[in-house]
């Protein structure tokens, strides 16, 4: 632990070779593009990279999917700030006060001070990651089975009610079809091919980059196509860099965002969008001028960026401590990392002891290629958003295709893509969040292997499952999700409130 | 309460309910001895139970939709139809998917690579009016030429 920054700049230094630098340059680009553009997502963007790049070694495919992620998250501010229209969900509570900020001509210093709050968060982020994983990965050492199942079952539970706040039901529906469709194909204890109906095509289940890609990928570029609207993109752009006093002044802010990203970025598969929103809430509770948030304020715009970027460090803890994503790109980096022989989770600390910091020091390259990146090429990254929507989705499109196509050289998996395409774009249409789902078709194996290994070690009692430490606090914690969204035990518990109340005031 | 996707849950709730039958069903019929394991090791035990924790879900949507009050009424008239099929978005979505249905069917099927995803780029900046016909054209020519080398020539990835 006291050698991890040495390890970290060990790692770096490694890293600083000009094919290196080159790819990240690369990377950071293409992310910041994908996630300006609206409709193409940082979840999107690392699905379509894992197939692009799995000819690559494995050690740079990683690097250019965690660029293309720093770089979309970051991205997305971008058109939120210039169109009104969030680059990525993550992005949407940037809208709140980056647009009214380029309305006033103020589209250069809310560009500068997105950039840089993002280019914190990143840091804070990373840095949680380097210090936090270790520590969560010696906790997880002591899970079993039983702990497995649950945590299985806990990250589709908490997503689920996370991802769709105003209906959690939808949010576990995806979750459970998440569940459901990982169980397609061979099982990992006796090699039974379940759902097979007869093709040998099936007995392998769905591939989790052509499901991933047709969920985000296809259901987008369906959307975005249906769409007539075409946007009107601000171009009045002067001063860019940020003035630094306001870095200074929003230093509480700057923190409190990059502590609140990096928990929420830890908790299975909530994710970016979840993290902006809940930081530019705190922010605009403790903030001494709240009438002002909404309106073009400065520090509304920095806790939306410094929270969300930061998540992205706090997501790739439990991937690389517990194997579980903490948002849909992370779960998708995790999906890459497994494709190219690294096995993310509590025993990655014995197998693999210096990935935690070579993931460290690829994030660090990301962060500063996000900034110099997002800094110089303003005016540049503002003619993509002009690129008219129907040249660029069926580009698209044949990318998606090439992404599902590459890892298992399969027609197949093409269909599969666009199966999920169609199964995503009405989810997207009435409200049911792909995350969760997501999140099912990683976690779906592990629930199911662990759950019958528990059995099996246990002669068949379920006891254990209710009994140890850690599956309790899970047990428990994912009871209280459900029945605190639950509109009749919320009514019985006011009841009973009520009824307490009146007994004190009457002695 | 009032639910914009009324109707639209009370369907999926009744589709959920019926796919997740169809899952426990076929979970039943499952082994329960395979290689000796014991039954409560077989393989649709935890997918039995996600279909029947899909069921209980698929018919609270249901049920809830059901429950509340306006929106939508639940049936679909030919009105409704109509109206749904004449919206400009639902032919655009029409046409973006029957062009890549059809250009996935052409995949693999000995055609060059070059020449479907050229004609396929082509046709749908044609039909979507992307912008004058030699722009269409190059950009067609071009992404086409960009992707293959990159991909097949630099990344190594085998082409459709």
């Amino acid at each position: 632990m006291v050698l991890g920054p040495w390890h970290i700049l060990v790692e770096l230094w490694k890293l600083l070779t000009p094919l290196t630098l080159l790819y990240v340059t690369g990377s950071t680009f293409i992310g910041i593009v994908i996630g300006m553009l609206p409709g193409l997502t940082a979840t999107m963007g690392v699905a379509l990279l894992t197939g692009l790049t799995f000819g690559l070694p494995p050690k740079d495919a990683i690097l250019i999917l965690i660029c293309v992620y720093v770089g979309a998250i970051y991205g997305g501010s971008r058109s939120a700030i210039l169109l009104n229209i969030p680059g990525t969900p993550a992005n949407a509570a940037t809208c709140l006060d980056g647009f009214p900020m380029a309305q006033r001509g103020e589209a250069g210093p809310a560009i500068g001070l997105a950039t840089t709050s993002s280019f914190l968060g990143t840091v804070f982020g990373l840095f949680c990651l380097a210090f936090f994983t270790p520590l969560l990965g010696k906790i997880a050492l002591q899970f079993q089975s039983w702990e497995f199942f649950w945590l299985a079952i806990f990250g589709i539970i908490v997503c689920g009610n996370l991802t769709a706040p105003t209906d959690p039901l939808k949010g576990w529906i995806a979750g459970f079809v998440g569940l459901l469709v990982s169980q397609v194909g061979q099982e990992g204890i006796a090699a039974y091919p379940r759902f097979a109906f007869g093709f040998d095509q099936m007995r392998g289940g769905f591939a989790l980059i052509p499901v991933l890609v047709g969920v985000y990928g296809i259901a987008e570029v369906l959307g975005v196509m249906r769409e007539t609207m075409v946007p009107r993109v601000m171009t009045q752009i002067h001063k860019v860099l940020p003035r630094w006093r306001d870095l200074w002044l929003y230093r509480r802010t700057i923190l409190r965002s990059g502590i609140i990203g990096v928990i929420i970025g830890a908790i299975p598969g909530v994710g970016e969008d979840v993290a902006a929103w809940v930081s530019y809430d705190f922010a605009k509770r403790g903030s001494k001028k709240p009438e002002e948030f909404g309106k073009g304020s400065r520090e509304g715009l920095i806790a939306a960026e410094t929270g969300n970027n930061a998540c992205i460090g706090g997501a790739v803890i439990p991937v690389l401590s517990l194997a579980v994503p903490g948002s849909a790109p992370a779960a998708v980096l995790l999906g890459a990392m497994w494709l190219h022989g690294v096995r993310p989770g509590p025993l990655l600390m014995i197998e693999f002891p210096n990935y935690i910091w070579e993931v460290t020091a690829m994030f660090i390259l990301a962060s500063v290629a996000m900034l110099i990146l997002g800094l110089s090429l303003v005016r540049t990254l503002v003619k993509v958003l002009m690129v008219p929507r129907p040249i660029l989705m069926p580009i698209v499109f044949v990318l998606c295709v090439i992404g599902a196509f590459a890892i298992g050289v399969r027609i197949f998996d093409i269909w599969v893509m666009l199966a999920f395409g169609l199964l995503g774009y009405p989810m997207r249409k009435y409200n049911y969040p792909a995350a969760p789902m997501v999140l099912g078709v990683i976690l779906g194996d592990m629930a199911d292997v662990n759950f019958r290994r528990a059995l099996i070690r246990t002669a068949g009692d379920p006891t254990p499952f209710f009994t140890r430490p850690i599956s309790l606090i899970l047990v428990a914690i994912t009871l209280f999700v459900i029945l605190s969204r639950s509109t009749q035990v919320r009514r019985v518990l006011a009841a009973g409130l009520a009824r307490a109340k009146v007994a004190l005031a009457r002695g | 309460m009032r639910d914009e996707f009324r109707r639209q849950d009370f369907y999926t709730g009744l589709i959920l309910c019926v796919v997740s039958l169809g899952v426990v069903a076929e979970c039943w019929r499952m082994p329960r001895d395979l290689q000796g394991w014991p039954a409560y090791a077989s393989p649709g035990v935890v997918t039995g139970l996600l279909g029947l924790g899909l069921l209980g879900m698929g018919f609270a949507l249901t049920l809830r939709s059901v429950r509340r009050a306006g929106g939508t009424p639940f049936g679909i008239t030919g009105a409704d139809v109509r109206a749904y099929l004449a919206d400009v978005g639902t032919r655009r979505l029409g046409l973006m998917l029957g062009l890549s249905v059809l250009y996935c069917l052409v995949l693999g099927r000995g055609l060059p690579y070059w020449l479907t995803t050229g004609a396929y780029l082509l046709a749908v900046m044609c039909v979507f009016q992307a912008g004058p016909w030699w722009q269409i054209l190059l950009i067609s020519a071009g992404t086409t030429a960009a992707v293959a080398y990159v991909f097949n020539r630099i990344f190594a990835i085998p082409l459709p």
